[in-house]
C-alpha cells in the first residue's frame, strides 16, 4: 500500500496540476451529505428498482452546470454524467486548454483536468443526483485523481474496455497498468470507508457485440479490479436487439460475478440502451428507447444508461436528452406489470452465454497461473484467444465477425481463435444457418449493423 | 480460392476512424487467399510508406476513406511515390469527395495525387486486384 502512495506522488509531481492530499479527499467524502453512487445502487438493488442516467458533457464550466441543472429539473435522473472531451481522454491537455480559451463549444465534452478539482466539486454540489465520470481514456490516472479530489463517486472504464474501442496503438500493457493504478487508489480509499463505484464498459465498439465477448472482458476487468481492492462494480452490457438474448446476458452478470469475483464485492448489472445506429425518425427512436428500458426492467438491471431521440444526429439538445430519460422511465410504471418473458427461453440462452464466457476465459485463467492475470490477458489478445469484432486497436486481432440470426440475436459468422467447444460451435452454426437467405457477407453484416435504423428488423419480424 | 498468396497493405485514411468496412475488407481478402497487413483506421501516408518499407513484396496498397477527406489526407502520396517510398499500385475506395455522379474530372484529381485505381464498392476490390498485373489505370 505504500507503493501506491509513492506512485501517486510521482504522478502528481510530473503533471504539475494542483491536487489535495488523499487525506483531504477522504475527509471530503466523510463530510458528504448527499448519497454516493454506490449507496444509490445498493438501495436500488435491494428495492428491485432501476436507476436512470443520461450521458452529457459540454466544454464550458458554467454551461455544464446549467446543463446538469436543466436535466435534473426536466427529468430527475437518479445519477448524472460528466462526459469528458476527446482531448482530455488522450491527455492532450494543451489542445483542451486552447479550445477552452478560444471556443469551448469545439469540445465534445467537459475537460475536467483543465477545469480542475475545485470546479468538479462545484459540479457535484450543484445538483441532487451524484455524478459519474464517463470518458474513454486508455490512461485515466490524472482524470481519476481530479475526479475524486472533486468528490465524484463513480468512474467508468478499464484497461481493456477503454483501450480497444478507442485507441489505435496504445499497448494493452500500458492501459492495464494505468487502470490498475485507478483500482488500487479505489482500494486505498475503500480502506478508509470511501467506496467509489467503478463501471466497466462492456459496450466496447458498440457494433454487433456478441454478449459472451462483452461479459468475458468485463469479468476479467472485474477480477483485476477486485484484486486491486475495488469493492463496488457496475458491469455494463450493450442492448443488442433480441430481448431473450439481452435479458439472458444481463442476468448472466450476477451469475458470473458470484462464481468468479470475491465475496463481498457489490456488483450491479447495467444496461446501455442500444449504442449502434439509431433510427432517424423521432417516434421510432422513442420506441427503441422504451424497448431498451423494458429489457432492463425484465432483466432486473440496477441501472439504465438512456439514449435520446436525436441519437441519430449526434449530441442531443437538453430537452431531447431529458425526454429520453422520461420515455425510458415509463418502463418502470406499474401499468407494464403485465409484461413478462418466456423464462425457459431466457434460461436456455443464459446457460449458453455462461458456457461461452467460460470457454473464452479458460485459456486466460490457465495461463495466468504461470504469470499474472494481467500478463495472461495481454498474451491472450496477442494470440486471438481474447478477441473482439471491429476493434480500433491493433492489439486485438478482430478475427471474430458477428452476424444476427433469424431472430436478430447476435451470433458468430467467424469465431476467430476463441476457444469454443464443439457443442458451442455446433449450436452457433445451426442458429446462423437457420437464418434468412443472404447475398454477400458485407451486405449481410451491414444490414445487421443497421438493424434498427433502416427498417430491416420490421421486414424480418413479419416473416 | 485464390492460390497465390499475394500480400496487401490495407488501411483507412489519416483523418478517418471508420473501422467496420476496414475489418470486412480484411476478412474478405484473407478468405480469398491474400495476406493482409492491416494498418487500421487513422493511417497517415507516412505510415503506409513505412509498412511498404517493411513489406516491399506487397502487391498493392488498399486505402479506404469514408469521411470525404481522402484528397486532403492523401496529398503527400505522390511525393512518396516519386521518392520511391511507395512502389506498388495504390487502390482507393469508399465515400470519396467525388459526389454521386462521378465524372472523369473528379477522378483525375485522385490520379494526379498518385492513386492508381478508384473503386466504388467493396465488391469491386477482388476483380480489381486480379486486373492489377496488367499494370494499367483502371476505372470501374
Amino acid at each position: 500500500m505504500r507503493m501506491i502512495q509513492l506512485e501517486r506522488q510521482a504522478l502528481i509531481e510530473q503533471s504539475s496540476i494542483q491536487l489535495p492530499s488523499l487525506e483531504e479527499t477522504v475527509n471530503l467524502f466523510k463530510a458528504r451529505t448527499k448519497p454516493t453512487v454506490a449507496q444509490l445502487l445498493s438501495t436500488a438493488k435491494a428495492d428491485k428498482k432501476m436507476l436512470y442516467q443520461p450521458r452529457c458533457g459540454v466544454g464550458d464550466h458554467k454551461e455544464m452546470v446549467d446543463l446538469l441543472r436543466t436535466l435534473e429539473g426536466l427529468s430527475r435522473p437518479d445519477i448524472l454524467s460528466v462526459t469528458i472531451d476527446s482531448y482530455t481522454r488522450l491527455l492532450k491537455l494543451d489542445q483542451a486548454s486552447e479550445a477552452l480559451r478560444t471556443d469551448p463549444r469545439k469540445l465534445n465534452g467537459y475537460p475536467l483536468i483543465n477545469h480542475g478539482y475545485e470546479k468538479a466539486r462545484e459540479l457535484e454540489m450543484s445538483i441532487d443526483a451524484p455524478l459519474e465520470i464517463r470518458h474513454g481514456s486508455p490512461d485515466a490516472r490524472l482524470l481519476f485523481e481530479v475526479a475524486i479530489a472533486g468528490g465524484i463517486t463513480s468512474f467508468e472504464g478499464g484497461g481493456i474496455c477503454y483501450n480497444l474501442p478507442y485507441c489505435k496503438d496504445v499497448p494493452l500493457r500500458h492501459s492495464l497498468r494505468a487502470w490498475s493504478y485507478v483500482d488500487r487508489v479505489c482500494g486505498k480509499l475503500a480502506q478508509h470507508g470511501v467506496i467509489i463505484d467503478r463501471e466497466l464498459f462492456g459496450t466496447l465498439s458498440a457494433v454487433l457485440m456478441p454478449p459472451a465477448i462483452s461479459l468475458a472482458f468485463t469479468l476479467l476487468e472485474g477480477m483485476l479490479a477486485t484484486n486491486d481492492g475495488v469493492r463496488c462494480l457496475s458491469i455494463s452490457y450493450p442492448q443488442g436487439g433480441n430481448v431473450v438474448q439481452d435479458v439472458a446476458a444481463l442476468r448472466s452478470i450476477l451469475e458470473l460475478a458470484s462464481k468468479y469475483l470475491p465475496e463481498g464485492t457489490a456488483v450491479y448489472p447495467v444496461l446501455h440502451e442500444f449504442m449502434g445506429s439509431f433510427p432517424k425518425d423521432v417516434i421510432e427512436a422513442d420506441a427503441l428507447i422504451f424497448y431498451g428500458a423494458m429489457v432492463g426492467r425484465l432483466a432486473g438491471a440496477t441501472k439504465l444508461i438512456t439514449k435520446s431521440n436525436q441519437e441519430a444526429y449526434g449530441i442531443p439538445s437538453v430537452e431531447s436528452n431529458a425526454g429520453g430519460i422520461r420515455t425510458a422511465r415509463m418502463a418502470s410504471a406499474a401499468m407494464f406489470d403485465f409484461v413478462s418473458i418466456d423464462e425457459s427461453l431466457v434460461q436456455e440462452e443464459q446457460r449458453w452465454i455462461i458456457r461461452e464466457v467460460e470457454e473464452i476465459i479458460a485459456p486466460v485463467l490457465e495461463y495466468a497461473q504461470k504469470t499474472s492475470l494481467q500478463e495472461a490477458i495481454i498474451w491472450a489478445f496477442e494470440h486471438g484467444y481474447l478477441d473482439m469484432p471491429f476493434s480500433s486497436s491493433r492489439y486485438a486481432k478482430s478475427e471474430v465477425l458477428p452476424v444476427r440470426d433469424a431472430d436478430g440475436a447476435i451470433r458468430y459468422h467467424s469465431q476467430g481463435k476463441l476457444a469454443f467447444s464443439r457443442e458451442t460451435q455446433n449450436r452457433n452454426r445451426r442458429l446462423v444457418s437457420d437464418s434468412f437467405e443472404i447475398k454477400d457477407l458485407a451486405t449481410r453484416i451491414s444490414q445487421d449493423i443497421f438493424f434498427f435504423s433502416d427498417g430491416h428488423y420490421r421486414a424480418r419480424k413479419a416473416v | 480460392m485464390k492460390k497465390n498468396k499475394s500480400k496487401i497493405i490495407l488501411g483507412v485514411t489519416e483523418s478517418d476512424a471508420h473501422v467496420v468496412a476496414n475489418h470486412l475488407i480484411a476478412y474478405q481478402l484473407r478468405t480469398n487467399g491474400y495476406e493482409v497487413v492491416n494498418l487500421g483506421p487513422c493511417t497517415s501516408v507516412a505510415e503506409f510508406a513505412e509498412a511498404y518499407c517493411w513489406n516491399p513484396d506487397a502487391s498493392a496498397l488498399v486505402i479506404g476513406s469514408l469521411n470525404g477527406h481522402a484528397l486532403g489526407d492523401l496529398k503527400e502520396l505522390l511525393q512518396y511515390k516519386e521518392e520511391g517510398k511507395i512502389r506498388c499500385p495504390v487502390i482507393l475506395g469508399g465515400n470519396l469527395s467525388v459526389g454521386a455522379d462521378k465524372n472523369r474530372k473528379d477522378l483525375e484529381k485522385f490520379f494526379e495525387i498518385g492513386v492508381d485505381v478508384v473503386l466504388d464498392s467493396i465488391n469491386e476490390l477482388l476483380p480489381a486486384l486480379e486486373h492489377l498485373n496488367q499494370n494499367e489505370r483502371l476505372v470501374v
